[in-house]
């Protein structure tokens, strides 16, 4: 997990040039095409949801085993039961789609919450809070991730609830940050001399004003931990489970056949996953750098 | 016309060795040169290396090389002696006399002599073998014997509860040295000597590496004559798929079971031989009749039906086995080859559950009085995944067709088994049953094996079906117990507590370098003694 740390920041930029005409140019690209990506996800997504695949994702054509892309129609080939991987590549992105927005969901939600506790009521919450980010930080994710599914069973919404959970400490230290940073500032000092309310000040000023940036990229972020995630461990068989398809179980059963030269079945859904990741990546680097960094020049 | 010559000398350099046994414990006689390595490839780590705390093939394989029976069993299937030099039978079949070979010594200890060969390691063996403490699968198969007792030093005396058909062919189990394990009362996977096995057998272990490759070296006084072969080493590979690639790159000179979707990779290479052997064993899917949904015969009938068990063993093995249509093993005695497999006809599959009162739901799932037809599957997770996991889809696929909802569960092989054989917590199971040779299924089907940890786990029940098994246990006409096996076979068939699927042909896979390859068929390594590596092929 990357952490962006804050560098020192002029708060009120009131400039009246759109952030992107300052960005430089390579961080377009990365946002140009992380915005690809996400668009292809959701477009995808939707593509499945309404069942308009060019084949159904489940069907067994055992006359038709480990067909090579281009051939009888199918795009991308088909995998050891002769289902279509183009559909199955499509109807994969369910896999993780939802259960990655509930991990998102919870990392933002929980960590602005600890962050906002923390930072705006400092030293007592502060120390809990170090506490609890300690104790999280020193377990290894997986292995925790491995417990749950030994415990209850391999499904991967109680995963994702994992995942979010661990990455409440990244964003609650992020948004800690900031808000110490900000309360240091003349603004928030004169609202809270005007009378303002903490719900306002802290929602308004701080959340809303200075802190969606971060959140955004925090998102991006994590949807690519998220998937990441999702495809290791139904690479592994404790995900999603056969014959749902999801990119990891798809690697994993074409893995089987790398040896004898049909590449097709694994490379299909690897690739799908590297560019994926790439792209959520790259997303939040290049959002990072137009919406954070822009100010230290 | 020009091979008979060749058969002929090999037969008689064969019948040459086996009737001069004692002079053996030096050099063959087969003129065959000694020397080379053979380094196979194994599916995993054997767990235990002494005969009687193993149940898994890998340590099976190992203690074939390891130990020795009383008597042996050839390819034939024919008894042939081991241990004992020769047997007495009693007039009544009631008393078994061993008399054992007097040149046999146990594997030396590092600096010491080696201990002789005698009646009280027999003796020793069997009572470990039936101690309650131990936990064996053996016990079950030798309760027929009431007592042992010592005649002398070379002469042991069997006596049976009751005469039983083909008792010789049972005492092929094998014997472990006295002075072998630290607790003589029993033995537990704990006792040092299941890791460090002292055995007669033409291989002695000579250490465990660190990865856990089982390194094996030649017997210099093995009692047939040194093995040709110094040194066997089985490897054990997590992955298969790397297992035949190690082949095909001479890291191993012999792959045990060749995975079957790797056999035309290594069919089209001139430099391996591939070599099929029967395994006695079959794949289904069973039942578990204690759920009201499958205690209907049609039910399960149908399920057969449904199943184009052809167009999986094309697509999935290469076609490489055979459909059945009983609880025999076939290649056994008692398999009935006038029962027909049925034949693939979802329409037949649809009417029958139909006549059992089922019609198809608004979602096509069908349903019976409320009750929708959805099964849950458990499925073990095996080191052999990709092929179970085909045939598992695949089923799902022909069942949704007729409309049966089928839940897939893979598990972990514990679990799976405490599942099954212990809380009874499923609908179907896709397993196989691997048989020796006794042909025996009184522990599948028989009613009185229902019950925790028990084989029958199904809960399949028929008097009629007990009773002859009782029959054919009790018989000693061989003619009259093929009979009630026919007749057996025929009423599982129809009764189907299983989906009976295939029995599978397995192929070993091996360098050419190694000549005179006999293979067992369940225990594999019986005749390794006899093969060899030409010398100018010995690296």
């Amino acid at each position: 997990m990357k952490r962006y740390s804050q560098y020192s920041v002029e708060v009120s930029d009131f400039s009246d040039v759109p952030f992107w005409k300052k960005a430089s140019f390579m961080d377009l690209v990365y946002v140009s095409y992380g915005i690809f990506i996400v668009i292809l996800v959701i477009g995808s997504y939707i593509v499945g949801a309404f069942d308009l695949l060019p084949y159904d994702p489940h069907e067994i054509n055992l006359e038709l085993l480990m067909a090579p892309p281009q051939s009888s129609g199918h795009f991308l080939g088909t995998d050891f039961m002769g289902r279509d991987i183009l559909s199955r590549l499509i109807i994969g992105i369910q896999a993780y789609f939802l259960p990655g927005l509930l991990a998102i969901a919870i990392a933002i939600i929980l960590g602005t919450c600890f962050g906002v506790l923390a930072g705006y009521w400092g030293s007592g919450f502060d120390t809990i809070i170090t506490y609890i980010n300690n104790l999280l930080n020193s377990f290894p994710r997986l292995v925790l991730i491995l417990l749950m599914v030994a415990a209850f069973k391999p499904d991967i919404y109680y995963i994702m609830v994992i995942v979010g959970i661990t990455n409440v400490p990244v964003v609650a230290s992020l948004i800690k940050g900031k808000i110490q940073f900000l309360k240091q500032k003349y603004f928030i000092e004169a609202a809270t001399a005007l009378g303002l309310k903490n719900r306002v000040i802290i929602f308004k000023h701080i959340l809303w004003h200075n802190c969606r940036s971060i959140l955004i990229i925090q998102a991006t972020l994590g949807m690519a931990e998220a998937i990441l995630m999702e495809t290791s461990l139904s690479y592994l068989g404790f995900g999603v489970q056969e014959p749902t398809p999801s990119w990891g179980n798809m690697v994993q059963a074409g893995a089987n056949y790398l040896m004898q030269g049909k590449f097709w079945p694994s490379t299909a859904p690897a690739l799908a996953i590297l560019f994926t990741i790439m792209g959520f990546h790259l997303l939040g680097d290049g959002l990072n750098n137009m919406l954070e960094r822009r100010r230290n020049k | 016309m020009k091979r008979l010559p060749s058969v002929l000398l090999l037969i008689f350099f064969f019948t040459f060795t086996m009737m001069l046994p004692q002079a053996g414990a030096e050099r063959k006689t087969d003129g065959k040169p000694d020397g080379g390595a053979l380094n196979y490839g194994e599916y995993g780590r054997p767990a235990t290396l002494d005969p009687i705390t193993s149940n898994d093939m890998i340590s099976m394989r190992v203690i074939e090389l390891i130990f020795n029976g009383l008597v042996g069993i050839d390819e034939k299937q024919e008894i042939v002696p081991e241990l004992a030099e020769r047997s007495e039978i009693s007039e009544d079949g009631r008393t078994y006399t061993f008399y054992l070979r007097q040149d046999v010594t146990w594997h030396p200890k590092e600096g010491e002599d080696p201990v002789p060969f005698m009646a009280d390691d027999v003796i020793f063996t069997y009572n470990i073998m039936m101690h309650p403490q131990t936990i064996t699968s053996l016990k079950v198969r030798y309760e027929f014997i009431e007592s042992v007792t010592k005649i002398d030093d070379y002469t042991v005396e069997f006596k049976l509860k009751r005469p039983i058909l083909n008792a010789l062919a049972k005492f092929s189990f094998k014997i472990i040295p006295k002075h072998g394990p630290e607790n003589p009362e029993f033995l537990s996977r704990e006792d040092p000597f299941v890791q460090k096995p002292i055995g007669t057998g033409p291989y002695m272990l000579k250490n465990i590496t660190a990865d856990r490759e089982v390194i094996l070296v030649a017997n210099d006084s093995y009692f047939k004559g040194r093995p040709h072969i110094d040194k066997f080493a089985a490897r054990p590979f997590a992955d298969q798929n790397i297992m035949s690639q190690a082949l095909l790159f001479n890291a191993i000179d012999m792959i045990v079971l060749v995975n079957h979707r790797d056999i035309p990779q290594v069919q089209g290479d001139k430099r391996f031989v591939l070599q099929p052997y029967n395994a006695l064993s079959y794949s289904f899917f069973g039942y578990n009749i204690r759920n009201p949904l499958l205690a209907d015969k049609r039910v399960r009938k149908a399920f057969t039906f449904a199943v184009n068990r052809q167009e999986m063993l094309d697509s999935f093995f290469q076609g490489q086995g055979t459909i059945i249509s009983g609880p025999f093993a076939p290649g056994s005695w008692a398999y009935n080859l006038d029962v027909q497999p049925l034949q693939y006809d979802p329409q037949k599959a649809i009417e029958l559950l139909n006549e059992a009162g089922f019609v198809k739901g608004d979602d096509g799932i069908m349903v019976k009085d409320g009750q929708k037809l959805s099964l849950t599957l458990k499925v073990p997770i095996e080191k052999e995944s990709e092929a179970v996991k085909r045939v598992v889809l695949a089923f799902r696929n022909y069942l949704n067709k007729i409309g049966v909802d089928i839940e897939g569960e893979f598990k972990e092989w514990l679990s799976w088994k405490e599942d099954v054989f212990l809380k009874h917590d499923f609908d179907i199971i896709f397993a196989s049953w691997v048989f020796d040779d006794s042909a025996d299924i009184s522990s599948l089907f028989h009613s009185a094996e229902i019950g925790p940890w028990k084989n029958n786990f199904g809960a399949y029940s028929n008097p009629e079906v007990d009773s002859l098994i009782v029959e054919s246990k009790l018989t000693l006409d061989h003619e009259k117990r093929r009979t009630i096996n026919r007749k057996l076979h025929a009423i599982i068939a129809d009764e189907s507590p299983y989906t009976f699927l295939w029995t599978l042909t397995n192929y070993a896979a091996f360098n050419k370098k190694l000549r005179r390859v006999a293979i067992h068929p369940y225990k594999f390594f019986s005749f390794a003694d006899d093969w060899f590596i030409p010398t100018s092929e010995q690296r």
